[in-house]
């Protein structure tokens, strides 16, 4: 007996709907529908595997920490967070995937704390333009993310470029006229250097730089060294990733440059101090929210909250990053009155203002800037632990 | 002058680290035939157990010996279960097994150990000034115990029976078994071998850089480089070769751009390869057919 074309096209159309589903296909206007009762649910993609998970495992233990805190504390506004992570293993295909599963089969209505620049731009097509679903707390990001504001796109971390406009300033009005910039070759990080030199001069005309670039992943700095010390600096300004910028300090501490040194915020971590030891002594760095260390309740809190929901992770820098995070969203998703969706998460971010969380920044948002803050506090390694000096400053305008 | 001095020392303490980590590929590939891509990997899983009889105050000195035991064991364990099994000439299938052995030893690390970085204490700490320049111990206590494994190693290969039964099964595993060479038993010794030296490397380099799930991933492409060039049947060849990778590269850095340090070694390694196939110190095979 054959099929009757009715049945076959019913067929059909089942089978491309199942498809359509399964590509994560999401109603425009975002996520999905909010009844005003049940789980928040949010998402993120971080590298739980592979080289980047150094910084994706902490990150993702002490955003876990904060939600875990908050719904043993009653929530957001009575609701629950379900706050969804998949590996993204720093990986732009991979990371579509993750996106589709979370919009399209998890139905989260926001990806709060995903990491990974380059595999985030990947995924934004689907997520911001096709499902509407904003993206924010970005960890990391760059300068063409927020200008100009893109829709539904919300960061709350000082750009890379004003913590290096920052931390020149910290140098020169500690007395240094002459820096010697280390920093590692590729375009991203010689672009952040490239931003040292003019923030310096604008703080004091006449200030000098020099350029000391390194490949990615250098070990033996040596070299680097004997190029610094033939530079005849007063100050040195680190480009690098944690354990380079570790291994730059016990090679300057080897052959006896004592120059003042500081870093940008990727520096200013346990990495550094760990992997450094004594020669991180006096070691100065910009860094994106308090030193963990500090004895305030909003940090004591922190801390307690590691200890409890992520017992074998480190209440330092790198679970601190995306605690405070979370903590952003918290504090802004609690003023949405009524449905939490897409469009009340991304309209609650446009509006938010003097959002303090204690450990970051407070940030302000609006609808011609969705980056929250350009503020970086100041932090100096002492007796072998981060301690801050002063309290958050603003990273100087850039030209 | 002191500058070139310095450059020189640390690039021959970088590349001693390459050579070990080579010689240890060549015993192994002249042995068996098969190109372990999971020395590394297995060297670093040794390392973390290094560091935990450190961290039980146990001393550096155990952990190195720790180490040592901890790679010999792995290479036996994946040389029996992994790749003797697949029988002899299957070199592509024994390669990939190593990538999968060397995932797996990383995923192991990552969920045991966390993927944080880690300090290991050096063999010997203080420094050395040598006219102008300072050096670390730890860099002349790498040349220093290299150099010593290196001629340990040629001693064992060309001076002892056991050395020539295992030149002998690298020439040919079956005509070797014929004449009475105990070829299994010789292969279990090139792992062994191999992998100790590669766990020695591991413990003389962590100190420099920290210890991380990746950490002799580009020792290790370095190292191959270094046994191309020195040539991959040569035992000193690779020594030779990886010492000379390891000042190249410094050089470059230093007097070329750090931007094409790489560039820089690798062109010259190619340029090497295509004036003489076999390697600085290799020997050019023929079969008959």
């Amino acid at each position: 007996m054959r099929p009757r074309p009715t049945s076959a096209l019913a067929a059909l159309a089942a089978v491309l709907a199942i498809v359509l589903t399964a590509c994560g296909g999401s109603p425009a206007g975002g996520g999905a529908a909010d009844d005003g009762s049940g789980p928040i649910k949010i998402g993120a993609w971080i590298p739980l595997s592979g080289p980047q998970a150094a910084s994706g495992v902490p990150q993702m233990e002490g955003a876990k920490a904060y939600f875990s805190w908050v719904n043993d504390h009653g929530g957001i506004n009575g609701r629950q967070i379900d706050w969804i992570v998949k590996d993204n293993a720093y990986d732009p295909q991979q990371t579509v995937q993750a996106a589709r599963q979370l919009v399209g089969q998890e139905n989260v209505v926001a990806i709060v704390n995903a990491n990974g620049v380059a595999p985030s731009e990947a995924a934004f097509p689907f997520v911001l333009e096709q499902s509407q679903v904003p993206i924010v707390d970005h960890y990391g990001g760059i300068a063409s993310w927020y200008t100009p504001s893109r829709p539904l796109l919300f960061g709350t971390q000082t750009l890379y470029e004003d913590q290096a406009a920052a931390m020149a300033q910290w140098a020169v009005q500690s007395g240094a006229r002459k820096l010697v910039v280390v920093h590692d070759d590729p375009k991203a990080f010689a672009d952040v250097a490239g931003q040292i030199g003019p923030a310096a001069e604008r703080e004091q005309p006449g200030v000098t730089t020099t350029a000391v670039p390194v490949k990615l992943g250098t070990t033996d700095f040596a070299p680097a060294v004997s190029q610094v010390k033939a530079a005849g600096g007063d100050a040195v300004m680190l480009v690098l990733p944690a354990p380079e910028a570790a291994a730059y300090l016990k090679a300057a501490a080897l052959q006896g440059v004592s120059l003042p040194t500081y870093g940008y915020a990727p520096t200013a971590s346990g990495t550094t101090v760990t992997l450094a030891g004594p020669a991180a002594e006096g070691y100065h760095s910009v860094s994106l929210v308090r030193s963990p260390t500090e004895q305030t309740p909003e940090m004591q809190q922190f801390r307690d909250a590691i200890a409890k929901y992520s017992p074998g992770q480190p209440a330092d820098f790198s679970t601190l990053l995306g605690y405070a995070n979370a903590a952003v969203f918290v504090e802004i998703a609690k003023t949405i009155q009524g449905p939490v969706t897409s469009k009340s998460i991304a309209d609650a971010y446009g509006r938010a203002s003097d959002v303090k969380t204690g450990v970051a920044p407070d940030m302000s948002f609006s609808a011609q800037s969705h980056l929250g803050t350009r503020d970086v506090q100041r932090v100096t390694v002492r007796n072998g632990q981060w301690v801050s000096e002063g309290d958050f400053v603003s990273a100087p305008e850039r030209g | 002058m002191s500058e070139l001095f310095l450059v020189v020392v640390s690039g021959i303490a970088s590349g001693a680290v390459y050579g070990l980590l080579g010689l240890g590929l060549v015993i192994i590939y002249r042995a068996t035939d098969v190109v372990n891509f999971a020395l590394a990997s297995m060297a670093t899983l040794a390392v973390y157990v290094a560091l935990m009889v450190v961290q039980r105050g146990l001393g550096v000195g155990s952990a190195v010996i720790a180490a040592v035991l901890v790679a010999v064991v792995l290479g036996l364990v994946v040389r029996e279960l992994v790749i003797r099994p697949l029988g002899t000439g299957r070199l592509f299938a024994a390669l990939v097994m190593t990538m999968g052995v060397s995932l797996i030893a990383e995923a192991v690390i990552s969920d045991v150990w966390g993927t944080e970085p880690h300090a290991l204490p050096p063999l010997v700490g203080g420094t050395v000034m040598l006219g102008s320049a300072t050096l670390a111990t730890q860099d002349l206590m790498v040349i220093g115990v290299s150099a010593v494994a290196m001629l340990a190693v040629g001693y064992l290969f060309t001076r002892t029976t056991l050395g020539s039964a295992m030149r002998a099964a690298a020439e040919s595993a079956t005509t070797a078994q014929i004449v009475g060479v105990p070829a299994q038993r010789v292969a279990r010794i090139a792992w062994a071998l191999g992998l100790g030296l590669a766990a020695l490397a591991a413990v003389l380099y962590v100190p420099r850089v920290g210890l991380a799930p990746t950490v002799l991933a580009a020792p290790l492409f370095r190292a191959f480089a270094g046994i191309f060039l020195g040539g991959l049947t040569s035992m000193h060849g690779a020594v030779i070769g990886g010492v000379a990778i390891g000042v190249l590269e410094n050089l470059a850095a230093s007097y070329v751009s750090a931007n094409f340090r790489d560039t820089f070694v690798f062109a010259l390694t190619i340029l090497i390869l295509l004036l003489r196939p076999q390697g600085l110190f290799g020997t050019r095979s023929f079969e008959r057919v």
